[in-house]
């Protein structure tokens, strides 16, 4: 067959893709475990200041403890949470157990649906 | 710039999930029994011989993971080379600079104590 | 029916377009592939592959309603309309609902889908037992339609390096064939960031595959064999 004479147009518009439950928990997966990642360096930092002086580990107390930066502080607990359980998910795969697409599509609904209500919790419990 | 290849890569992110996972329940079992922080039991903790390698543990497994996932989201969505070894290099002096920080403050606390 | 189908001819330098196309199906269409049919006599333009109008060939995949599969098993009845067609997502056009599939078999020959066995020829043919055979089952059956590598994003970010779900089956397939004798040399070609661990394991494969198979799994034996190997 000939060369095709000039570059051939490839159709991968996402937004015309529909993507099945899998998918959507995976792609959850990775945005959850890049927002971890950007709150790694601002941990250690907090860990740092915590053990450094009494004032400092009051500093870091009272950040912790107010509820300026809910919106941060959702974000971080729905992407612990979600990251945690879709991760679950993974290693049970792994080891044999949800493989089946049935089952693969339920756990990825469960996980979707329970991360965000857990976090809530998570934040109601943190919060009070 | 791989740094961790096909196989060692994933076995590395699996075996560190199962950390993460097993100290996740740790502190969550430990939770009710941990009195009100203050600052020198928190510190005490810290340097002592069960929280201090606790705690490099936790951070030695969450860079080890973050290398592994981000690098895979690299190698998927960044093609060009050298866009790529830049933000491959970046990722990895952030975790390293997480390791160092976290080793050396706790190096501090387990000194002074 | 309403119709509306990605077209794109290389002739004509201008960039792809959808057409919109409205078709009346006759008593006997059942499926999609009938009705693509009945469009080529009302448009001799519009191009498509197809063959054994049974799923058997694999020609006919495409993207249908946003999902891909092959037009020959996808039943009119419960198809949304207008119904949306477009070529494999991420396999370079040809012409209209036609893709350039060579980096695919290129992948497919790359795991060498053939018996490998040095072992002296027997009398008659190797043998197998009813329980060897029955581990191939689920794996055989890939008719290479390259519904589930075009559905992969993991194949999409990395066509070039990711063997992809199909020709991972396929790779699995020869493993996991009791008269092979090569499984070490093909896991040791598997081993690879690439080649195999694009993975991510979301299952895009599986839901798409006309042949209800599931790549996935295959893969993640895969993943399990060169485990067991190296420990």
């Amino acid at each position: 067959m000939d060369k095709p004479p000039h570059r051939l147009p490839v159709f991968l518009n996402l937004a015309q893709i529909r993507f099945p439950i899998g998918a959507i928990a995976s792609i959850a997966h990775r945005v959850s475990g890049v927002l971890l990642f950007i709150a790694l360096p601002v941990l250690a930092a907090l860990l740092d200041a915590s053990l450094r002086s009494e004032a400092d580990f009051a500093s870091v107390r009272g950040l912790l403890s107010s509820p300026l930066p809910l919106v941060v502080a959702g974000m971080l607990a729905w992407a612990l949470v979600h990251h945690v359980l879709a991760g679950i998910r993974h290693l049970l795969m792994d080891v044999g157990i949800g493989g089946e697409l049935e089952r693969a599509r339920a756990s990825a609904r469960l996980v979707l649906f329970a991360a965000p209500a857990l976090a809530l919790l998570l934040l109601v419990w943190g919060l009070s | 710039m791989r740094l961790f290849d096909g196989q060692r890569a994933w076995v590395i992110q699996r075996i560190s999930a199962v950390l993460l996972l097993v100290l996740i329940v740790l502190a969550v079992l430990a939770l009710p029994f941990a009195s009100p922080l203050d600052f020198s039991a928190w510190r005490a903790f810290a340097g002592g011989a069960l929280g201090g390698p606790l705690i490099a543990l936790l951070f030695g497994a969450l860079c080890a993971h973050a290398w592994v996932g981000l690098r895979d989201i690299v190698l998927d969505y960044i093609q060009p080379r050298g866009l790529r070894l830049a933000v491959l290099s970046l990722i990895a002096v952030v975790l390293l600079g997480v390791l160092v920080r976290v080793l050396l403050s706790l190096a501090a606390v387990a000194l002074a104590t | 029916m309403r119709l509306n189908i990605y077209r794109f001819d290389p002739e004509s330098g201008a960039p792809p377009r959808m057409q919109a196309y409205e078709v009346q199906p006759e008593a006997g269409d059942k499926k999609l592939l009938d009705l693509l049919m009945r469009l080529r006599v009302q448009d001799d333009s519009l191009s498509f592959r197809r063959s054994c109008r049974e799923g058997v060939c694999g020609s006919d995949a495409m993207n249908i309603n946003g999902r891909n599969g092959l037009a020959c098993l996808t039943a009119l009845d419960g198809l949304k309309e207008p119904v949306v067609l477009r070529p494999l997502p991420g396999f370079p056009v040809i012409r209209d609902l036609i893709v350039d599939m060579t980096q695919f078999f290129a992948h497919y020959h790359s795991i060498q889908p053939w018996l490998i066995n040095d072992e002296p020829l027997p009398e008659r043919e190797r043998l197998q037992s009813p329980t060897e055979r029955e581990r191939l089952d689920g794996l055989y059956e890939c008719i290479l339609c390259a519904c589930c590598s075009a559905f992969c994003p993991s194949y999409w970010w990395n066509p070039d390096k990711f063997i992809g779900p199909s020709g991972l089956l396929q790779a699995y397939r020869f493993i996991a064939d009791s008269r092979d004798t090569a499984s070490a040399e093909r896991l040791d070609f598997l081993d690879d960031v690439y080649r195999l661990y694009r993975c991510r394991t979301i299952m895009n494969c599986t839901e798409v595959c006309p042949k209800g198979l599931s790549p996935s799994h295959a893969i993640e034996r895969i993943r399990l064999a060169l485990l067991r190997r190296s420990s």
